[in-house]
């Protein structure tokens, strides 16, 4: 066996002679420790994307294709290359994800085609299969996109037919592709106008060469676990943070430090010391000028300011709370609602919503500004006034619809020069029968009387899950039942949802109303809806019943009657 | 037909074979696709590249957002649902990035799988 079974061998020199061919569970090792390093060095390959789809975490997308890849292999003692080759290639077609995974997928099917159950793989069959690997992904697509994976592999492919000219040696051949794969990856934004723009490599690319990288780390003993130290021009490092999605354990704060370092920095071990602070490491430099940039759990906030004031001349810092920050840009992605536009001179609503579900039952009522909020999380005057400050009137209407905000919107209303009316609306179906009254082109102090009006004319009634014990009304409620409120008044708790809801309306004032209507919570599933909606339906054959999506924490329905 | 949207000048049109072209040119670009089936032939010869791609693109109108469905033809041995997936989303993409209005839907039909190489 060659010199490629022995990892702890140090840089495979001793016996080149034996580096003439691969078997097939060495080819297995290698494949895991190309998978090995892509997942080490997954972040830096996401960080590289530049077209803002939901397909672009081209670095989890093409290690969750080789692990897929992998897994068929994992098990497998086979010793014929060609049969690992082979169920590689169909775990990457399994599970491949994204473009990148489809395009490496394709590889791996070229690739174990050209090794066709081969017991061993020696330099010519490595230039076939390259090939063979190059050609069948490039057939997947018609135009192909230069600069990007494909260009990595068809260089890679011409670089290995040359160098297996001179050499046999397989480890050779490999170190031959990994340098030729980086060099490619380096020239991608020369033929790929959008990557120059945004200053990045190609991500794909970068994925191929982490792969071949990991191969070669692993022949060389080198650790496949920790980042190695890469230094990028200060104008890539902008670009890492935004194509963070989620954040992981030990990623609280975002801590950048400009210095310089007293002397040329050791940077493998500079690395390694980081990475026992924190994650998602980034070492830019320019003009001697270091930005280090790294992601740290709380208890380790000060570590890196302690460590670069003990290497080099301190500059400058700024941290930034990665939570805080995700929680905002979750807010801002919440699905768009269409808004009523606001004439000039007429009169603005602005409803405070729930729910999704709610607010856009609002805003299809003519509401022109929404403001998230409900029991337990009540808007602040704040949020209520931004809602219709910059609205281009001064007539406006707020419906609360809980009865904890009317007080906040009233102190909106004064403390603003527009002419604001608040509708003492206590809950969501108030609100709703208050704005089928509203008329943008009325007088305001009309329309206010009439959605006024309007709040009598409906009953409400809520159902959630009580989140203690306690006597009210001559009700015992125990933690954990459902409660039925009627009008804000506890009038039942029991063991379901069904039951709390027959007992709800019930107490309501059913014979004088004609129509029951049930916006359903963000914490029920819809099958349960429709069953306890069909008994309803079963119970009450002369009303009319209807359903909507509110979309309301806490509160599995809320139920208007009028 | 045309679809527009207003700007402070006037109205701007734009026709369902200009967004069908977008289209189709993203979707020619995209990895795994190698051709576009026309849409309303039979199923039988549904097989056929056709020649003008726009004929493998459907535009429609949805409450003042693009439904594109397209007719595809993709390669024999790529896992379907991923080369659909960014085919749907690289064209949602385009399209709203060119004409900025936006796409509710991107429908993709498989017409076909165009075999190179047998396993």
């Amino acid at each position: 066996m060659g010199a490629i079974s022995k990892p702890q061998s140090g840089p495979a020199t001793e016996d080149k002679s034996t580096n003439s061919y691969i078997s097939g569970q060495e080819f297995k090792k290698l494949v895991e420790a190309g998978t090995e390093w892509l997942k080490t060095n997954q972040q830096t390959v996401n960080s590289l994307n530049v077209f803002p789809v939901p397909d672009g975490d081209t670095g989890t997308n093409m290690l969750l294709t080789m692990q897929a890849a992998y897994n068929e292999i994992s098990t497998s003692g086979d010793e014929n290359i060609g049969k690992i080759a082979y169920k590689v290639a169909q775990g990457a077609l399994m599970g491949a994800r994204g473009n990148s995974g489809v395009i490496l997928s394709q590889l791996w099917r070229g690739f174990s085609r050209a090794l066709d159950n081969l017991e061993t793989m020696d330099s010519a069959l490595l230039v076939k299969a390259m090939n063979e690997a190059k050609s069948t992904a490039y057939k997947g697509v018609v135009r192909p996109v230069e600069g990007t994976i494909l260009t990595v592999a068809k260089d890679v492919a011409a670089g290995v037919e040359e160098k297996a000219k001179s050499t046999s040696d397989l480890v050779e051949i490999l170190e031959t592709m990994v340098s030729i794969a980086d060099e490619s990856v380096s020239h991608t934004p020369e033929l790929l106008p959008i990557l120059k723009q945004a200053g990045v490599v190609d991500s794909g690319g970068k994925g191929l060469f982490y792969i071949l990288e990991g191969m070669l780390r692993y022949i060389k003993g080198q650790s496949l676990e920790t980042q190695t130290a890469n230094v990028q021009p200060l104008s890539a490092l902008a670009k890492f943070d935004e194509t963070m999605e989620e954040i992981e354990e030990g990623q609280d704060y975002e801590v950048v430090i400009d210095f310089r370092p007293h002397q040329p920095l050791d940077l493998d071990h500079f690395y390694s010391h980081l990475s026992t602070i924190g994650t998602s490491i980034q070492l830019g430099e320019g003009d001697g000028m270091y930005r280090l940039h790294i992601h740290v759990p709380e208890e380790n906030l000060h570590e890196p300011v302690k460590l670069i004031r003990s290497m080099g001349v301190f500059l400058k810092e700024t941290t930034e709370n990665l939570r805080a920050q995700m929680a905002d840009v979750e807010k801002a992605q919440k699905p768009k609602i269409a808004l009523a536009p606001v004439q000039p001179d007429h009169i603005a609503v602005v409803a405070v919503s729930p729910g999704i579900g709610i607010s856009r039952i609002f805003a299809s009522l003519g509401a022109n500004a929404i403001v998230e909020g409900g029991q337990t999380m009540n808007p602040s005057t704040e949020e209520i006034l931004q809602a219709f400050e910059n609205l281009p009137t001064d007539k406006i209407i707020i419906l609360p619809n809980n009865k904890n905000i009317i007080l906040a919107a009233q102190t909106a209303s004064t403390v603003t020069v527009k002419k604001v009316k608040v509708i003492p609306c206590k809950s969501v179906p108030q609100g709703l029968s208050a704005i089928l009254r509203f008329n943008p082109e009325g007088d305001l102090d009309e329309i206010y009387q009439e959605m006024q009006e309007a709040i009598q004319e409906v009953e409400t009634g809520e159902i959630t899950i009580a989140t203690r014990s306690v006597d009210i009304n001559g009700v015992h409620v125990s933690q954990g039942q459902v409660i039925a409120l009627h009008n804000g008044t506890l009038i039942a708790a029991s063991e379901s949802l069904e039951e709390a809801c027959l007992q709800l309306l019930k107490t309501a004032n059913t014979q004088d109303r004609e129509r029951i209507t049930l916006f359903y919570g963000s914490n029920i599933s819809r099958q349960e809806v429709d069953q306890i909606v069909d008994q309803i339906r079963e119970t009450y054959p002369s009303h009319e019943i209807e359903l909507h999506e509110g979309g309301q924490p806490y509160y599995q329905f809320i139920i208007a009657i009028e | 037909m045309t679809e527009g949207y207003k700007n402070p000048l006037g109205n701007i049109f734009v026709s369902h074979r200009a967004i069908a072209t977008v289209a189709c040119q993203t979707a020619m670009q995209s990895y795994g696709v190698v051709g576009l089936a026309a849409k309303n032939f039979a199923e039988g010869i549904a097989q056929v590249l056709v020649k003008d791609p726009t004929l493998g693109v459907d535009i429609q109108f949805v409450d003042n957002a693009i439904k594109i469905d397209l007719y595809v033809i993709l390669e024999y041995g790529v896992r379907i649902t991923s080369v659909s997936d960014s085919v749907a989303d690289q064209v949602r993409y385009q399209v709203e990035k060119t004409f900025g209005l936006p796409v509710s839907q991107v429908n993709i039909h498989v017409r076909g799988l165009r075999v190179s190489n047998v396993d």
